[in-house]
């Protein structure tokens, strides 16, 4: 196995390897970041107050005439 | 004549592939042990399964 070192420069591949690394690495953290569930920073999002009534506001219906 | 050792592609000799792999193999066992721990403790955190 050592003999790959004979066929690739170590330069290069330490060099590809890190940069292939680094820009997956940043790819998964930003997609773990947009997620409702895995984003560390703030926490999940309020769920959507769409159907939820507040008693402080009269509901309004429309009249039909 | 056909003996022509020197001149890999990558230009290490063998002693020198030989000290670089287990450089890189350290490395390797190295980080790949940190990513389990760090998957683990995410595991722990919330589970993704």
């Amino acid at each position: 196995m050592w003999r790959i070192w004979l066929l690739f420069d170590p330069r290069r591949a330490l060099i590809g390897l890190f940069t292939f690394l680094f820009v997956v690495a940043l790819v998964i953290h930003f997609i773990l970041l947009s997620t409702n569930k895995f984003n560390w920073l703030d926490g999940p999002t309020a769920a959507p107050t769409a159907m939820t009534l507040s008693s402080s506001q009269p509901l309004r219906v429309a009249s039909i005439d | 004549m056909a003996e022509e050792k020197r001149g890999s592609l990558s230009g290490l000799s063998e002693n020198e592939a030989r000290g670089f792999h287990s450089l890189f193999v350290t490395s390797f066992v190295g980080f790949t042990v940190i990513a389990i721990i760090a998957h683990f403790l995410v595991w722990q955190w919330r589970p993704w399964f």
